[in-house]
């Protein structure tokens, strides 16, 4: 049991801080949709340029191949220069790369890899449907074999970067006779097809993240199956079981820092009493301590499943074990972010860097839905970690 | 950077589990529901296997190992919750053996001189060359020293100095409490705070126990969802049940991986040694409370019987929360700390 990082990581640390400090963007846009996909795609691109873009893919796809370690250095890096996420690039990175690594042909791999590295396109993630969330595999956009393509006609929901992404991983129904689990395919789907309309959905936050996309006898070439026909619950499954492994780290780093700040904020803004500083509150103070010790524990957590992945291979369930204690903590630090802001919380759309933790506040809501809810994660930890019976 | 038992420690830990295990087996008392003496024998026998020095440098007559095997060890503890003074013994082995006190270092290490842990009622009545005030004592029934572990300092105190104790029944059966009063007592040893961290290797090792038990009724808790069954089927199908369980693991999960951060921090010399330490008591009691209300839930009418350990669990967390501060000092220790690095 150590902590210690080997001499290669500690100079691949200074390494990344130094290039880090040269090249990182600075200064995210709080509330500019269009100024935010340019700023990610911009980081995409000066990642490229540095040899860092991929940084968890293989080196003989153009990835950094970094090891488990050497991803939570770059990580905790990127935090700590404030970069913020990838969003915008997150589902060609996190999710559509690799999958395509999994599974791709030569060609899928060749054309799409390094489109995707060099941030020269945006991918989106069209799995849920309206009548298909926690239940994804119920799913019914139908897929019909027309020729050498596939005609798709359904519609897909809550589709984050639809409206911005060229590209798609798109589930869709190709066989409706047998389990849900079987006759589903993952196909490439270029959103530019004509039949695609996408629709944009303003959330609670204000933002307009995420999408409705409907298919009307859209067309894809067969040549953009990834996997085999009818196993794309399968090839599904690679990248769900990534996106709970490293891809959180980062948004974990950058809660450790907002807990900070906020502690920071809370010694000189006025707390809800009008008169002295929040932190003079004990209960706010108390509070601020307590998420303090959580941050600590969840990346411990994280250390301490960087170590089982070193040992054991992929990512098991427990990944669920620290999805869920992320965005439970996430949505405690947004609310006590409201407490230290006091008579301030109310003020919404002001661009200073205070009332952006409003709405990260209400961001933060989000966290227990996406990528699968919490009541969903308590069912694997159940069902997977525990063993307990169905 | 390897958070992982290696298999060296995973053999400390089977073997001080396996021997809690028959210990607590074969006695002819139920200890962990009757307050007996200390058996002096077993004792002995612990301290002979290096329990009490396992963290303490070879040079101080210890075992030589880290912070990080003496949470191993007290995480054992915590999913059997044995009686004795555990604590007490460990730290005060070390606080003798620093002030250079060898002989009643040695005696303690082995099992022979026992120590009790006292615990300041109030602020005011802390560690110093002479000591005062109102303290609960833990395990002092036939204690030749008292321990006071305070973020200040830490004392030895021979207990013929203390004056009349008085016991009083304590929530946990297995634990003799007393409260005393002490004016002016001379200390047989004191040593300030300093680079000896020895506040922070106690709130380590209680959060490390907390930790054992927050394991222990998690896999009770499970064990008994799979097996129990209503409505023709195990309680563990209802998602009430089920995800009560995920929760007390994910509870289980941050403790543990915050005391081995927290441990290795010290041994390692981190400089956020203190802010780890502080973290890991308040993740761990946290993780222990709320698992044992869980567990006793879980285990509906039985879970409320004396006869079910799920009672004594609870009743231990309450104890270990007392020792060393508790959860509210240590929130109010926290978040005056400089921020982990
Ligand atoms: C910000 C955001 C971004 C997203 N981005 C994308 C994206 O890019 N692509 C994409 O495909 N999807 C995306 N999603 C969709 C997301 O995956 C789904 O919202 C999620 O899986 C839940 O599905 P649902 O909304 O249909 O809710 P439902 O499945 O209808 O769930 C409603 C409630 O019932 C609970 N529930 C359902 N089933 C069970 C059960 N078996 N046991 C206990 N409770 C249950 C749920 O936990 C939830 O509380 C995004 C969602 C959000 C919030």
């Amino acid at each position: 049991m150590d902590l210690q990082f080997s001499v290669a990581d500690l100079s691949f640390r200074e390494e990344v801080r130094t290039w880090l400090e040269e090249n990182a963007p600075k200064d995210r846009p709080q509330n500019d949709r269009k100024a935010l996909t340019e700023y990610d795609i911009n980081w995409q691109k000066i990642q490229w340029a540095g040899g860092y873009a991929g940084i968890s893919w293989p080196a003989e796809y153009g990835g950094r191949g970094a090891s488990l370690t050497q991803q939570l250095v770059w990580f905790e890096e990127c935090g700590r220069a404030g970069i913020p996420g990838i969003d915008t690039c997150f589902v060609g990175i996190n999710h559509a790369g690799p999958t395509l690594i999994a599974s791709g042909t030569d060609e899928q791999k060749s054309f799409h890899l390094p489109k995707i590295l060099r941030g020269d396109v945006i991918w989106c993630q069209g799995f849920s449907e309206p009548g298909s969330g926690s239940d994804l595999a119920s799913l019914s956009t139908r897929g019909i074999i027309d020729g050498d393509e596939l005609a798709v006609t359904g519609q897909k929901i809550w589709t984050s970067f639809g409206d911005k992404a060229q590209y798609q991983e798109l589930l869709v129904r190709t066989d409706a006779s047998g389990s849900k689990h079987k006759g589903i395919t993952w196909i490439i789907g270029d959103m530019s097809a004509p039949g695609i309309e996408v629709r944009p959905i303003e959330t609670m936050a204000g933002d307009a993240d995420f999408c409705e996309v409907f298919y009307d006898e859209a067309r894809f070439p067969l040549t953009s199956v990834v996997g085999r026909l009818n196993d794309g619950w399968n090839v599904a499954m690679s990248t769900l079981s990534f996106e709970r492994g490293t891809a959180f780290m980062l948004s974990q780093v950058a809660l450790a820092q907002v807990v900070e700040e906020l502690i920071d904020v809370a010694r000189t803004h006025t707390g809800p009493d009008g008169r002295r500083p929040a932190i003079a509150d004990d209960e706010i103070s108390r509070h601020l301590a307590q998420t303090r010790a959580d941050v600590a524990a969840l990346r411990a957590m994280t250390y301490l499943s960087i170590s089982r992945g070193a040992k054991y291979g992929t990512p098991g369930p427990e990944g669920s074990i620290s999805k869920l204690r992320y965005s439970d903590l996430s949505q405690r630090v947004g609310r006590l972010a409201i407490d230290v802001l006091g008579h301030d919380a109310l003020n919404f759309r002001s661009r200073s860097q205070l009332h952006s933790w409003v709405q990260e506040y209400l961001r933060s809501y989000a966290a227990s839905i996406g990528g699968g809810t919490s009541e969903i994660q308590r069912n694997i930890i159940g069902d997977r970690v525990l063993g307990l019976p169905r | 950077m390897d958070l992982l038992l290696s298999d060296e420690q995973q053999e400390i830990a089977s073997t001080v589990a396996s021997l809690l295990t028959d210990d607590l087996g074969n006695d002819t008392i139920d200890v962990r529901r009757t307050p007996t003496p200390i058996n002096r024998e077993t004792w002995a026998r612990y301290g002979e296997l290096g329990w009490f020095s396992l963290g303490l440098d070879e040079g101080l007559g210890g075992v030589g190992y880290g912070l990080a095997e003496e949470a191993i060890l007290f995480r054992e503890i915590g999913r059997q919750i044995p009686p004795g003074p555990f604590l007490a013994s460990t730290l005060s082995a070390r606080l003798a053996a620093l002030g250079g006190q060898s002989q009643l270092a040695g005696s303690i290490a082995a099992g022979r001189t026992l120590v009790a842990l006292a615990e300041p009622r109030n602020p005011d009545s802390a560690a110093g060359a002479s000591i005062s005030g109102s303290f609960d004592l833990f395990d002092g029934q036939d204690a030749e020293y008292v321990l006071i572990v305070t973020p200040r300092g830490a004392a030895l105190v021979a207990a013929e100095d203390l004056g009349s104790l008085q016991p009083t029944a304590c929530i946990d059966p297995s634990v003799h409490l007393a409260t005393v009063d002490l004016s002016g007592a001379g200390a047989a040893l004191y040593r300030p705070a300093g680079d000896d961290l020895l506040f922070e290797r106690g709130t380590i090792l209680i959060a490390a126990t907390l930790a054992g038990v927050a394991e222990a009724v998690r896999d009770m808790a499970t064990e008994y969802a799979k097996v129990r069954e209503q409505f023709g089927r195990p309680i563990g199908v209802n998602q009430a049940v089920k995800h009560r369980c995920a929760d007390m693991a994910i509870l289980a999960e941050a403790a543990a991986a915050q005391v081995f951060f927290a441990a290795v921090s010290v041994d390692e010399g981190r400089g956020d040694a203190a802010f780890q330490a502080s973290a890991a008591r308040i993740v761990a009691t946290d993780a222990a409370l709320e698992g044992a209300r869980a567990n006793i839930q879980i285990h509906g009418g039985m879970g409320y019987t004396f006869e079910c350990d799920a009672n004594l669990f609870l009743k231990r967390s309450h104890v270990l929360d007392r020792q060393l501060g508790d959860k509210y000092a240590e929130l109010d220790r926290l978040i005056d700390l400089p921020q982990a690095i």
